[in-house]
């Protein structure tokens, strides 16, 4: 078993800021997604100049550090959406720069998401789990900060009992576990009241997605400098948003913000599933506590469900 | 790894106004685009693209707009698209002329099915604007027409003016094509019908078992034509619809063109008639 010291980690890690840039995503509840340092808010996709079109150069070598588990597991599953059907070039460009560090206070077996996990075991000591191998080379290049012992032999603190995530989370994570169902249901719920009540409350501005580790809609757009250079972009879209599905001309195939509210929930829940046999969600809590209009999406499935169960 | 949204650059070779507010553009490739040479690549069958497939053309610092080929998708010298004005693009591509560079990305989408229609008899609809893929499809079927039993185009326009591709269509009758035209009010100098595509469907002689219908134009013409063609025999199964929707990366990515739990850039543009009938949006 590996492990690492409170004192070694701070630094280890202060080490690692000398020679990588850093981030810390820091892990309390809600705190808006980790996705900006994958697919960031605005990016240049390529760019002209002298008529000839070059791809824009990615970032350098980077830590991610302080993951936590609903964060991590959202990590894998963005990584799965940005493969598939077609390896998204900006996205692994700098997935491949990265070490990401996940930080969990559960016990968990196997790493869900990252390149090294690290478990708090309290008393200032960190169970540390190898993921990937550029986790493992990471520790190779730093291991006089870790130490491997014999678990049988000395006594590393158990994990505390419980988990670090809200109630909400909890609860929340309990809906996902069957995603069918949740798919079925959110599918049936079309023409359900309940988007009314929502479309009269939603204040159509798309935070809900621009906070989401999972929302990865985006629009391409073109820019043009004063220095006659031009380049493509592509920037965070929101399917909440009144533009959305407009076309040349004018018109627009979900006009009213009750089809887009309802089609935000539709993708995460029943598209994503179709796509990829799992709803777009982590229960991480981001949307509800970003969300200036108070919408709970815990809410809103919980009477989906109460009613699609009771038609059935 | 590709730059997977990376276009190749394209010389606009001919224009050929087809109506005042829409253009035909020819487009070849450039020997700046990185090619060596000076021909689209074809598939295994010959083809530069599948009739039905869409590619996104633009310029940098204006955007892209997905347009469905009208040429043959045999012919590899040239991929030509059918421009209406309607947006910034559009209206940017209006401005250009013979000589100008563009770019141009795809083929993207799945495309009419070559191989089911084989041996069948074809009803081919459109309206509008929904001429080009179709225009592809029939190119597809003169050269095999060997292969193809009756062949009927219905097209309707608004007024004669906007009946696009008319020396394209005046060929197509030569082939033996039966095109059937029609404009939503009289006016002066034609003889044709007039009226919507859905009534010309009592002015064809077909094998109704062993039919397909392929459409594209406006949302209510696609509707109304489906409540025509199912009493004929025509199952939703045999008849293909190219959507239109909003499209931006063209790569199943960002979420702007979908519609139920379908994408319209991956698992379309051509869709089974009740793949998306009753899709939410």
């Amino acid at each position: 078993m590996i492990i690492i010291s409170e004192k070694n980690l701070q630094d280890f890690l202060e080490k690692t800021k000398k020679d990588f840039d850093f981030f810390d995503v820091g892990s309390q509840d809600g705190k808006p997604s980790f996705k900006k340092y994958f697919f960031p808010p605005e990016e240049e996709i390529f760019r002209l100049s002298d008529s000839r079109i070059g791809t824009a150069k990615v970032s350098k070598k980077f830590i991610l550090f302080g993951l936590n588990l609903p964060q991590l597991e959202a990590l894998t599953q963005l990584d799965e959406i940005m493969e598939k059907p077609n390896k998204d070039y900006f996205y692994f460009q700098r997935r491949k720069q990265s070490f990401v560090i996940g930080l969990v206070k559960e016990k968990i077996d196997v790493a869900p998401g990252g390149d090294i996990v690290l478990e708090d075991r309290g008393k200032g000591q960190y169970r540390v789990l190898v993921n990937t191998l550029k986790g493992k080379n990471l520790i190779k290049n730093y291991n006089n900060f870790f130490e491997t012992v014999d678990e049988k032999k000395e006594k590393i603190p158990q994990i505390p009992e419980g988990s670090s995530l809200s109630e909400w989370s909890k609860s929340m994570r309990q809906i996902l576990l069957d995603s069918e169902l949740l798919a079925n249901a959110v599918e049936w719920s079309h023409g359900h009241p309940i988007w009314d009540e929502l479309a009269q409350k939603c204040l159509g501005c798309g935070i809900c997605t621009y906070v989401c580790p999972l929302c990865h809609c985006f629009s391409i757009e073109d820019r043009v400098g004063l220095d006659d250079k031009c380049s493509r972009c592509r920037k965070w879209d929101a399917c909440t948003l009144p533009n959305f599905s407009k076309i040349a001309g004018g018109h627009s195939f979900r006009p009213n913000l009750k089809e887009r509210y309802y089609n935000w929930f539709y993708h995460k829940f029943v598209r994503a599933y179709r796509e990829y046999g799992k709803s777009q969600c982590v229960g991480c809590g981001a949307c509800k506590h970003n969300c200036p209009a108070k919408i709970d999406i815990q809410e809103v499935l919980s009477v989906i469900l109460r009613d699609y169960r009771s038609n059935q | 790894m590709d730059n997977i949204y990376l276009p190749q650059l394209v010389k606009i070779v001919n224009i050929k106004e087809q109506s005042p507010t829409v253009k035909l553009f020819r487009l070849a490739p450039t020997q700046r685009s990185g090619l060596k040479k000076s021909k689209f690549e074809t598939n295994d069958n010959g083809l530069v693209f599948i009739p039905g497939q869409f590619v996104l053309v633009g310029q940098i610092g204006y955007g892209e707009s997905p347009f469905g080929p009208s040429s043959s998708p045999y012919e590899n010298k040239f991929i030509e698209i059918v421009v209406r004005k309607a947006g910034t693009v559009t209206n940017y591509l209006h401005s250009l002329k013979k000589g100008d560079v563009i770019t141009l990305r795809g083929p993207y989408g799945n495309g009419f099915p070559l191989d089911f229609i084989e041996g069948k008899d074809m009803v081919m609809a459109t309206g509008g604007c929904g001429i080009p893929p179709i225009a592809s499809l029939v190119e597809y079927i003169i050269k095999n027409k060997e292969k193809f039993g009756r062949i009927y185009v219905l097209y309707g326009a608004r007024s004669p003016e906007e009946i696009l591709m008319k020396d394209r269509i005046e060929e197509w009758k030569k082939e033996g094509i039966k095109v059937i035209l029609t404009i939503d009010k009289p006016a002066l100098g034609w003889d044709g019908y007039v009226g919507f595509v859905t009534d010309l469907i009592k002015e064809i002689q077909i094998n109704e078992a062993d039919a397909v219908a392929t459409m594209c134009g406006p949302g209510p013409m696609m509707d109304a034509l489906e409540k025509v063609l199912r009493p004929l025999g025509i199952s939703d199964r045999r008849i293909f619809v190219s959507m239109e929707r909003k499209m931006q990366c063209g790569i199943g990515k960002c979420q702007h063109c979908t519609t139920g739990s379908k994408y319209v850039c991956m698992d379309g543009p051509v869709f089974y008639y009740d793949e998306i009938e009753k899709n939410h949006d």
